[in-house]
């Protein structure tokens, strides 16, 4: 029975696992910035804007290894830039509430969003994902794009390194620091200031790197930004602010709401995805995973 | 106060004769530039005033928007029915909403409210018998005066004037009360004011309850005046875009909210074509000026957290 | 404790902002002078010209086509069409001396209503021409109507506008979506395929579709396998659907999407395996025009019913077809064609007319017969829409691209 079912499903089932992959390494950075500092990035689904079209800039109409390894490489460092700037665009703002940051962010995703609308126009471009990767595969019987899997593959080692960096390396011990206790870094002597800045330019770096990734699946077009952003912010609430493992946890969950949820009850997706997050919102604002921590 | 109130005369006489100068298409322009501005008036009721920053408030405003317009369809276009039935389900949405928004604060609280925005958001794509769906509540009659309809766009402009004057008057009636007063304590320090006695929790609510209802006041006159409600007058580019127009105006000061909102409309409206639809560009740039430049913009956001009063 | 220290920034904000508020005010009083809006009973004045029949002047016609977001190409396409008409005629309709103003209707009523109210009120446009978006046609319905000006419909297929919500002012070059799918549901239940999937998007387009071709089926003694609309224009990921085709024990899907959703649908409908065990037939706008060059390979085999294809074979299509590709470069689509014809009728309402009025235009409208030069075949209005051939068309390779080949006509339809 259970198999039965399952092997109907099976193919909603991975395409969900590759939609959390997706999920995972855009909201990670997020969910740490977030944990860490408070400061809610409203301009992270620009940045997966900004990965997508330097996808279709380098692996637009034609299928290649080149111009998709180019287009991942250039959105790396051009989200590491990007981090870096919003950092220093916030720092005025740093004694200011972190709603001001909050609003700010939201300000330059709205300019972003405009110029990558008037440079590349309105119209819904297309990724290709590189030869190899470009078919079909069979999975138990069913028919499944080869790039999905690979999604999920990539994914899953994004994972496994950003967990060992937070967690076996010092750097990481620093942020996992900065998440519990941020007066307390600071008063052991470590500029906060230089913990954020690495730690936006990574996440926005991933950010981007999501969007090339997804290209082949979503493509790049205004309004992507904002459908993308909302779905990070459902995965960072559930998941947990600044924990790692929710915002794993957390993409996996959306992921199959998103995938098998809209395959067997359509209408209600995507009130199940907003009803969860008011209500982990009401309940339990710091999330799944979430550090507790003293009143915000 | 005085010379206060003789401007606040003199504005409202200029905009009194507007249709008598002005063509139709400037005159529509300048009616939603209204029902905008009171939207964000009564936005800013919580954002500047309770200190409760909101993603979701256009929820209010597409609510009562779409109830003016299926009353007119269904039932009857008879001012003020529609008006009173919007301004109601504005405020019964919000009733129900906020009873579960004002528990939280801050940006949880922006977080909660983007997400009830986008629950209504879909309830009004799926509810397609009601809502027509993506589609867009369509063929919504004229609004009836005494039984004859007003076509003209001055008509229809001084209809829309008529509701913005009855709205803010009531917003700022209530901002300079002591209920104002009580809330704007809140705002800048709410553990003291429940020291003193006060619920936080009902005034919150109270304020929410209030700012939607003239949400959905805004929603009906947005109904008589564009005859079309779509998904996108609930949806969460509306929100933001009231929320812009609050922080740039000057958030707390209500008038400041209408000039914001004056902004945002032109520049999309007025000017947005000019740049191939490119307003929000200038509209980012403008916000990330005014977050850098007019700190005092934020007098209502910047008392969110508990602020510690000189000894 | 001095309550009256007002700290130096509000004041100079406060100027600023009153400046601001000023200065927008006074923009829009001196671009609006004169006139006034409560005047005289008629919003909009007449643009001048009352000389009788195709007597030459001026006519302000206003093409509304999407500018932005997906349906982008389809307006470039009825761009093209409109400006090679006026091309090869002098740029003249019916002896009058056309002056276009384009407004962008953009993805939906929300810009699209607007856009058109501006070019009514604004521009004060005599006639207008174009509407892709069926919500956006009905939306403006009222408007046009109530300013008495005709409005000739190059695409949006919305039942109801020569329907329920009909006026005597719109009409259209174009087609009713039902009616496109009709022939198409008599001819697979008259070769026994067997049971079909029907799928669309979200919205009145996607909705007549399924509908219109439900019900034709049925009625020819077919039956349905299932049927879905997705979510219309946020849908990029069409897997948990494709899922549902394959369990339900269809023997062929059938399909309306345009645009975007049309290249990410077919692509995905052979990623995931079904191109080659359930064939796919659709509404021909499915293949039509652009999205072929996204689709590639996966549209090859895929079969539509549509009113046009650049392969029908008559001497009006052979020099339209040309005459295009020599223009502009490329292939031109049924989009074009319908709005190359909103020219055609045009011309011939306003060689007849008396004057630019929309009652006039109307009238004249009413009395043109069979149009028998278009490049889609003869056909005439019926109930303001036109009646007219459909042909099953096939995707296929041609020399320079993939081509939609004339499989079969399937007759002559009007709107159901």
């Amino acid at each position: 029975m259970i198999v039965d079912w399952f092997d109907a499903n099976l193919v909603s089932i991975l395409n969900g696992f590759a939609i959390g992959s997706l999920l995972f390494i855009l909201a990670v950075g997020l969910s740490i910035v977030f944990g860490m500092m408070d400061v809610l990035n409203l301009a992270h689904g620009a940045l997966y804007l900004v990965g997508a079209y330097l996808g279709y800039q380098f692996a637009g109409d034609t299928s290649s290894w080149a111009g998709f390894l180019t287009a991942l490489g250039t959105a790396a460092l051009v989200g590491l830039l990007a981090g870096g700037v919003l950092s220093t665009m916030t720092e005025p703002l740093a004694r200011r509430p972190h709603l001001d940051q909050a609003l700010l962010t939201l300000g330059v995703a709205l300019v972003v969003a405009e110029l990558l609308a008037i440079f590349y126009g309105n119209d819904v471009l297309r990724v290709v994902a590189p030869p190899g990767l470009n078919g079909s595969t069979k999975v138990f019987g069913d028919t499944y794009p080869t790039y999905r899997l690979a999604l999920i593959g990539i994914g899953a080692l994004i994972a496994v390194a950003v967990y060992v960096v937070v967690e076996r390396t010092t750097v990481g011990a620093l942020v996992r620091a900065s998440v519990a206790d941020r007066e307390m870094v600071s008063a052991v002597g470590v500029d906060n200031r230089r913990v954020k800045l690495a730690v936006l330019g990574v996440g926005s770096s991933l950010a981007a790197l999501a969007g090339v990734l997804g290209g082949p699946i979503n493509g790049a077009g205004p309004g992507l930004d904002e459908r993308v952003l909302i779905l990070a912010l459902v995965v960072v609430v559930i998941g947990g602010l600044g924990s790692i493992k929710g915002a794993f946890v957390g993409a996996l969950l959306i992921g199959q709401v998103e995938s098998l949820g809209r395959a067997l009850v359509p209408d209600l997706a995507s009130f199940v995805l907003f009803g969860a997050l008011a209500l982990v919102l009401i309940v339990r604002p710091r999330g799944l995973f979430g550090a507790p921590k003293a009143a915000v | 106060m005085r010379p206060r109130l003789l401007v606040g005369v003199a504005v409202l006489v200029v905009l009194a004769m507007v249709p008598l100068f002005v063509a139709p298409y400037e005159t529509g322009i300048l009616s939603r530039i209204l029902i905008f501005a009171l939207l964000a008036v009564s936005l800013d009721v919580l954002v500047g005033i309770t200190g409760l920053p909101s993603l979701g408030h256009a929820a209010y405003f597409g609510i009562g928007a779409y109830t003016a317009g299926w009353l007119s369809i269904n039932v009857t276009a008879e001012a003020p029915v529609p008006l009173l039935a919007a301004a109601l389900a504005g405020a019964v949405a919000a009733a129900a909403t906020g009873w579960l928004a004002v528990r939280s604060s801050g940006i949880f609280f922006l977080m909660l409210t983007l997400a009830i925005g986008e629950l209504i958001f879909q309830l009004a794509q799926q509810w397609e018998s009601v809502t027509g769906g993506s589609n867009g509540l369509f063929g919504i009659p004229a609004v009836r005066l005494a039984g004859s309809p007003l076509t003209l766009a001055g008509f229809v402009y001084w209809y829309v004037l008529a509701g913005f004057v009855i709205g803010y008057a009531v917003l700022r009636v209530v901002s300079a009360s002591p209920f104002g007063a009580v809330l704007r304590g809140i705002r800048d320090n709410e553990p003291r004011m429940r020291s003193l006695g006060y619920s936080p929790f009902r005034y919150k609510y109270a304020a929410f309850v209030l700012a939607g209802a003239v949400a959905g006041l805004a929603g009906g006159l947005l109904a008589a005046q564009a005859r079309l409600v779509t998904t996108a007058d609930v949806g969460f580019t509306t929100a933001a875009l009231a929320l812009l127009a609050v922080v740039i105006g000057g958030a707390g000061t209500l008038w400041g909210a209408c000039l914001g909102a004056a902004l945002v409309v032109l520049v999309r409206d007025a000017l947005g074509p000019r740049l191939d639809g490119h307003g929000p560009l200038v509209l980012g740039l403008v916000f990330i000026l005014a977050v850098y430049l007019l700190p005092r913009g934020f007098a209502g956001l910047s008392a969110l957290r508990v602020r510690r009063r000189p000894a | 404790m001095n309550p009256r220290v007002l700290p130096a920034h509000p004041m100079s904000r406060r100027q600023m902002l009153g400046l601001m508020g000023a200065g927008s005010v006074a923009m829009v009083g001196t671009a609006a002078c004169g006139g006034g809006s409560v005047g005289g009973g008629n919003d909009d004045e007449p643009a001048g010209n009352t000389s009788g029949g195709g007597g030459g002047g001026p006519i302000k016609v206003g093409l509304v086509i999407p500018q932005a977001g997906i349906y982008t190409p389809l307006g470039i396409d009825m761009q093209n069409a409109w400006e090679l008409w006026l091309e090869q005629n002098d740029g003249m309709l019916g002896g009058y001396t056309v002056e276009t103003v384009i407004a962008d209707e953009g993805e939906g009523p929300d810009t699209g209503v607007p856009a058109i109210q501006g070019v009514l009120q604004n521009d004060q446009v005599d006639v207008l021409v174009g509407i892709v978006n069926s919500a956006t046609a009905l939306g403006a319905a009222d408007a046009v109507t109530e300013a008495q000006k005709v409005l000739i419909i190059s695409n949006a297929g919305a039942a109801a506008i020569t329907g329920e919500a009909s006026s005597p002012y719109i009409w259209r070059s174009s087609f009713v979506n039902a009616q496109v799918v009709v022939p198409m549901a008599e001819y697979l239940a008259a070769n026994d395929i067997g049971p079909v999937y029907v799928m669309s998007a979200d919205y009145a387009a996607g909705q007549e579709v399924v509908a219109g071709f439900i019900a034709a089926f049925e009625a020819a003694n077919g039956t349905i396998a299932g049927q879905v609309l997705t979510p219309f224009m946020t849908t990029s990921d069409f897997q948990p659907f494709l899922s549902g085709i394959q369990s339900s024990g269809a023997a062929a899907t059938f399909v309306f999407y345009a645009g975007g959703e049309a290249v990410s649908f077919v692509q995905q409908y052979a990623q995931f395996g079904l191109k080659d065990s359930i064939p796919l037939y659709g509404s021909g706008f499915l293949t039509e025009g652009g999205v072929l060059n996204g689709q590639q390979d996966a549209a090859i085999g895929v079969r539509t019913s549509l009113h046009y294809s650049t392969e029908i074979d008559n001497e009006n299509n052979a020099a339209f077809v040309e005459a295009y590709q020599g223009a502009y470069d490329a292939l031109p689509t049924c989009y074009a064609v319908q709005t190359w014809d909103a020219a055609n009728v045009l011309n011939r309402a306003l060689a007849q007319a008396p004057d630019l009025s929309g009652d006039a235009i109307s009238e004249a409208l009413g009395g043109l017969g069979e149009i028998e030069d278009s490049p889609r075949g003869p056909w005439s209005f019926n109930g303001q829409t036109p009646e007219q051939n459909f042909y099953l068309r096939e995707v296929v390779e041609g020399d320079g691209g993939l081509i939609n080949s004339v499989v079969e006509d399937l007759g002559v339809y009007a709107q159901p």
